[in-house]
């Protein structure tokens, strides 16, 4: 006896999508969510590129009060604590070279999780999905060895022939349906974050449009500061000094680099001038994998979003991700239901078509993207970086402190003393073009001999 | 509390709300604990504490612990069990 045709277990981005795209297509759907509404539990500096345009047309025209949209981000570099100030940095719009036009019109839309994970909980009720909240999911029901229902807390049982598992970091579907005991330190990163409130129109005059910012510098992975329309969100530790393998090994303390960040002069500044006031403290873990995880579904069960492991390997995006997700297995939970098969093989399908898809082409080569942080926090390549910068660019074309010419001069023996830093990063992009079948020019080819010379990682070595 | 205070003085207790978990959802073998230390240095709310060489777990945890999972997680030695809060308790994220 089925209660349900699909039981999503949790109303995060990914259930939503999951629940809307099967309640649509005429399936009878529960939704199980823990919290008492939509992203109580879930995270923010939450920042939706423009992919998720491109991918679900129901976001077109879509308003809500925090949305500020970023179509300029800033880039900082930092001098060392104590002093962390601005030595260098870059602000740019999108490329006019992107693939598609909202790519080439704006980066990212900050907005609250809560209202935009409300607006797909609601569009999952309007569909015709079932919801209830502050219920806690702690045990399978199995028929056959397949997943065939979910229990309660308090032992209350439903049945579905399917169940999504979309419940998070810390899913528990994954660990009772035996994917997952846990994860490794080394694949989870550990972030804190200060959520503000802020003035609207100082944040239109000072901010506008560079709604995300980051910043880097010496022993900094890639701290990040988020600007909603009345709002600011400050994460960190950067994403590599996050991970918890790194938090164990260097003994520091997750919140004392975000803090360090809050403190920084030019963060300071930025806080003052839009009237910014601490309202939340924010702790939560996410998935950052090199490679896609294969052990993603069972019979009748299938994981999506973060619970799936699918942030991206560089700032660890996954809300796009679990709305891709989502929306596929829903597609396959349908197709296998109406085959009456959800059995393990049946719902191989899952992950083959999540492996032919764009969220499976953010991995690549993420084994060697998740060292461009560590690159860009190590003291001497910051410095090296930096000088580079500053010279070629700034002491160039706008200083007025000495002639033209010696600045001009100077740029030959400051690009070879700084040649292998340049090399670090050409190995770590050299091997995703080739992963990424991109067409080398000879010339290019050869700088990849240099920079395994210089100790880039070479093609072989940049692979899990 | 203001911003125009540096940055340091943010104070994450005064900052974040729980409801009390009815019901204890972290447990501490203290038989695998191997004293590393290793859930004093990853909890973000400071909650863990080494106590005659083996961790231990703040009284109030229930009252403040954020649901991160990361001690679960940085435990090698399988010493620390973590669930979820029943559902409807827990961290209250309002801005997220």
């Amino acid at each position: 006896m089925k209660d349900y045709d699909l039981i999503v277990v949790g109303a995060g981005a990914g259930g939503s999508t999951a629940a809307m795209t099967a309640a649509e297509a005429g399936m009878k759907v529960l939704v199980l969510e823990r919290s008492r509404y939509p992203a109580e539990k879930n995270v923010g500096g939450f920042a939706l590129s423009s992919k998720a345009w491109r991918d679900f047309p129901f976001m077109d025209g879509l308003e809500l009060p925090s949305m500020r949209v970023g179509r300029r981000c800033i880039a900082h570099f930092l001098s060392p604590p104590p002093e962390m100030e601005e030595r260098f940095s870059i602000a740019s719009g999108p490329s006019r070279r992107m693939g598609y036009p909202e790519a080439r019109d704006f980066f990212t839309v900050t907005m609250l999780r809560r209202e935009f994970e409300g607006f797909l909980a609601e569009k999952a009720r309007a569909a015709g999905a079932e919801q209830r909240f502050a219920t806690l999911v702690d045990g399978l029901v199995r028929e056959s060895g397949n997943v065939a229902g979910v229990r309660l807390e308090g032992g209350e049982e439903y049945r579905a022939p399917v169940v999504i598992g979309a419940d998070g970091v810390m899913s528990a579907t994954a660990r009772l349906a035996g994917l997952r005991e846990k994860w490794r330190p080394d694949e989870v990163i550990s972030a804190c974050a200060v959520d503000y409130s802020a003035s609207r129109e100082r944040l239109d005059d000072v901010v506008h449009e560079a709604s995300f910012q980051a910043y880097f510098g010496p022993g900094m992975g890639g701290n990040y500061l988020m600007c909603y329309a009345d709002g600011v969100h400050i994460g960190g530790p950067g994403v590599t000094n996050s991970l918890i393998s790194r938090l164990s090994r260097t003994r520091i303390k997750p919140a004392r680099e975000l803090l360090d960040t809050i403190a920084a002069p030019p963060t300071q500044r930025l806080l003052r001038a839009v009237d910014a006031v601490p309202r939340e403290f924010q702790v939560h873990c996410v998935p950052w994998m090199d490679h896609m995880c294969t052990n993603i579904y069972t019979g009748g069960l299938m994981l999506v979003g973060d619970a799936a492991g699918l942030p991206e390997p560089l700032w660890a995006e996954g809300v796009w991700q679990a709305m891709y997700s989502g929306r596929l297995a829903a597609q396959v939970a349908l197709e296998a239901v109406d085959e009456g098969d959800t059995s393990t093989a049946s719902l191989a399908r899952y992950l083959e078509r999540l492996q032919d898809s764009p969220v499976a082409q953010e991995f690549i080569d993420g084994a060697s993207l998740r060292q461009l942080f560590e690159v860009l926090g190590d003291p001497q390549a910051s410095e090296g970086l930096t000088e580079l910068a500053v010279d070629l660019s700034v002491n160039m074309f706008m200083s007025a402190q000495e002639p033209k010419a010696e600045c001009v001069a100077r740029a030959v023996p400051i690009l070879m003393e700084n040649l292998p830093v340049l090399m670090r990063l050409l190995g770590i992009y050299l091997p995703m073009i080739l992963e990424a079948g991109g067409e080398l020019p000879p010339q290019f080819a050869a700088l990849g001999g240099l920079a395994a010379m210089f100790g880039g990682p070479t093609e072989e070595e940049a692979r899990p | 509390m203001s911003a125009k205070k540096k940055g340091g003085e943010v104070d994450r207790f005064q900052l974040t709300e729980v409801i009390p978990a009815t019901r204890d959802f972290i447990a501490l073998d203290a038989e695998r604990c191997t004293g590393c230390g290793d859930c004093v240095v990853v909890c973000p709310m400071e909650l863990w504490r080494l106590r005659e060489g083996k961790a231990a777990l703040a009284r109030d945890y229930r009252k403040k612990c954020t649901e991160c999972g990361s001690c679960y997680i940085a435990c090698e030695a399988g010493a620390i069990d973590f669930a979820y809060p029943p559902g409807g308790t827990g961290v209250v994220y309002k801005y997220s």
